[in-house]
């Protein structure tokens, strides 16, 4: 157990490490420099403001630095807002992020597990075709589409929820549910095929057989395997509802991470851009482990592998 | 799974009595395992219209410069925001008229073709009228309504807000009758630049699938390829090979194609580039379970005994045995590209003016979304039928490629 933790931290560490080197030889693949797109900048305004940011430097120390940075969570200054440092920006926009997106989570793991295992309980009956036809929905639709939609109708239309900012608590309903939409409709299928995959096994009948109160089949011998594959789905999700994002908070004017990455980019702030994707990778990096963990918790077959 | 068991009794039980012969006989003609997939396919209703709304696309892709004379790039700027469903008034026979939601005046033919924007002949700022001469009728267009409208909504009273009409409209003194017409010239509109809504939608279509395409193209080349070699070699190799795989879908796909979008700069090349380069994983891990699960079988052993080549074993008898895998596998990753290149589209690092994808065109329709809702309403359309239809295509492929639901 402990050797398979230990091993997924190394290969995490690896998988940084790599997209560190990434990131930076793509900084580095930018045609022209990050000071060479606008106006023609005087040979000697170039050169100070090259040696202001150690662009002067020969590549390898300039590689050494950046990993030495980014492993110290400093990811040097912005290039476009004077003054800015990167880390300062991420230290202050994630933690709106961070909450809008666990309220999210809490959305899709309070409602897509539950009414996944209603549906597979009530397979073929009204609640079921219900919960399918919204997770059907629900997968097809963008995340932009969806807040969009939110915010057209219950922003500008009938008024109830607030169009921009994160002020009161229902400023978070728009975009925590259009942030958890898709997850959540992917949740309720998989808990539902997976409950009734697990419903249909012969230790279940063997429990029932036994006489079992159906509440204690369920509970305490269906749910605990049946929601294996959707812990595996937990970590993934945090990436969808991280890049999702991008648009909740371009679509409803949250001062968050999601909007000043996507800032960045149309500003072509490379090392915004470049230390905001470090970011991004770690936390999805660490929300994997994070799950692998508990999956060998979950699984106990994964205590006896090497 | 019910647990009420009935009591039988004899009576309850009929004996079948079976010649020696008929219980020999075979009753269903046998079925290739093709064939039974495609029929167990064409009894799923949702598999079929997935695949109906596929080839719909495809054809509006193909074909939907024909539904409209106007093209996707041209700008009018008199033609700004039309949208597809008019709000008409009838002047004579052949002139409709329709006023646009910033109170200018348009001239239509009396089947809905728009004709031109009018200049008005007058303006009076102050009582916010208009007044225009259409084929010698003096048209008085009075829009203070809005203003009213504006002020009550501000106070709160929706009702009053609703009950106001934005603008009134008078053709020599008398007030005519609405009439809902369809857009002719612009069957489906036009965008913030007056550009025919229709002509980008078939151009977004045009982008989407071909979207798919690459992602499928990718997968089939580099996914299962990749994964192939790494299950069929196996050891270190695999090891190698699986632990660069890992690596890679630590990272969320989308940061790889945004880095990637960033540094080579937005357009349709780009994008071949990025989708390509990251689309291919998930195949590559479906693929690596799939043949070492089947090189331990029979006939592969058979196949290398008679001395086949590493090539002829993983083209010609793990890569086929694998199809079904690979089938599932593509339908359910396309949705997924086509989601990120729209989404890329929207943050702005997709496809550059003057082209279009659905993705930019919903971004585009965000400034103006109050007015002209249907700006955004099409493209997303758009985007959700494909989805939904590959997504139903992929549902029921699945089901008709396992061999454990074979009947």
């Amino acid at each position: 157990m402990a050797k398979y933790i230990l091993k997924r931290c190394v290969s995490i560490i690896v998988t940084l490490f790599l997209v560190c080197t990434i990131t930076f030889i793509m900084m580095k693949a930018v045609p022209g420099g990050p000071f060479t797109t606008e106006r023609n900048l005087p040979q000697n305004v170039l050169e100070a403001l090259e040696k202001k940011y150690h662009l002067d430097d020969p590549v390898w120390k300039q590689y050494v630095d950046y990993v030495k940075g980014a492993a110290t969570f400093d990811f040097g200054p912005s290039f476009k807002k004077d003054g800015v440092m990167v880390s300062d920006m991420i230290a202050q926009s994630f933690p709106v992020s961070a909450k809008l997106g666990l309220v999210a989570l809490a959305i899709v793991i309070i409602l897509g597990i539950p009414f996944g295992i209603i549906a597979a309980l009530k397979q073929n009956k009204f609640p079921d075709y219900l919960t399918t036809v919204f997770a059907t929905l629900g997968i097809a639709i963008p995340t932009f589409v969806l807040g969009t939609l939110i915010l057209y109708v219950f922003g500008s239309k009938l008024g109830w929820i607030p169009t921009h900012g994160l002020d009161s608590w229902k400023s978070y309903i728009g975009p925590s549910i259009s942030l958890a939409g898709f997850s959540l409709a992917y949740v309720l299928r998989l808990t539902r095929s997976s409950m009734l995959g697990v419903c249909g096994q012969d230790y279940i009948r063997t429990a029932r057989a036994k006489g079992l109160p159906e509440r204690k089949v369920i509970f305490k011998h269906a749910l605990k395997n049946a929601l294996i594959p959707v812990v595996t789905y937990i970590g993934p999700m945090t990436a969808g509802i991280m890049t999702g994002s991008f648009v909740t908070e371009k679509i409803f004017a949250i001062p968050g991470m999601g909007k000043f990455y996507v800032e960045a980019i149309n500003n072509r702030d490379y090392t915004v851009i470049m230390g905001t994707t470090m970011f991004y990778a770690a936390i999805a990096a660490i929300m994997i482990l994070a799950v692998d963990i508990a999956y060998a918790f979950l699984d106990p077959r994964i205590k006896f592998q090497d | 799974m019910e647990n009420t068991a009935k009591h039988i009794t004899r009576k309850d039980v009929e004996r079948v009595y079976f010649t020696n012969k008929e219980s020999q006989d075979i009753t269903r003609p046998s079925l290739t395992y093709w064939q039974d997939v495609r029929r167990r396919f064409m009894k799923n209703k949702l598999a079929i219209l997935g695949s109906v709304i596929i080839v719909l696309m495809v054809l509006f892709a193909v074909f939907g410069y024909a539904l409209t004379t106007q093209n996707y790039y041209s700008q009018d700027l008199t033609m700004t925001n039309i949208p597809p469903r008019l709000e008409a008034y009838r002047m004579d026979e052949d002139t409709l008229l329709y006023v646009n939601s910033e109170y200018s005046l348009y001239t239509l033919d009396g089947s809905g073709k728009l004709k031109e924007r009018v200049e008005a002949e007058d303006e009076n700022k102050m009582m916010r009228e208009k007044v225009y001469d259409v084929g010698g009728k003096k048209v008085v267009l009075n829009y203070s309504g809005a203003a009213k409208a504006a002020k009550a909504r501000k106070d709160g009273d929706m009702k009053l807000a609703n009950s106001v009409e934005n603008f009134t409209l008078k053709i020599d003194g008398k007030t005519p009758e609405m009439e809902k017409v369809w857009n002719k010239t612009y069957r489906l509109g036009t965008d913030y630049l007056g550009r025919d809504m229709l002509a980008r939608l078939v151009y977004g279509a045009r982008i989407s699938l071909l979207v798919a395409l690459i992602a499928t193209f990718a997968q089939f080349c580099i996914g299962v390829l990749y994964g192939g070699i790494a299950g069929y070699l196996g050891g270190r190799v695999d090891n190698i090979m699986m632990r660069i795989v890992d690596i890679v879908s630590t990272v969320p796909l989308t940061l790889y194609v945004v880095l990637l979008m960033v540094v080579m700069g937005p357009g349709i090349k780009t994008i071949i580039i990025a989708l390509g380069s990251v689309y291919w994983v998930d195949m590559a891990r479906q693929v690596r379970g799939q043949v070492l699960n089947i090189k331990q079988q029979e006939f592969v052993l058979a196949a290398r005994t008679i001395g086949a080549s590493g090539k002829r074993i993983m083209l010609k008898h793990l890569i086929p045995n694998a199809m079904s895998t690979i089938i599932v596998t593509l339908t359910m990753n396309i949705p997924s590209a086509i989601f990120t290149e729209s989404f890329l589209s929207f943050i702005g690092l997709g496809i550059s003016a003057p082209a279009a994808s659905w993705g930019t065109l919903a971004s585009d329709a965000l400034g103006g979304l109050r007015s002209y809702p249907y700006q955004l309403l099409l493209p997303s359309l758009c985007i959700c039928l494909t989805v939904l239809g590959f997504n139903f295509l992929g549902d029921g492929l699945r089901d008709a490629l396992d061999p454990k639901l074979r009947k």
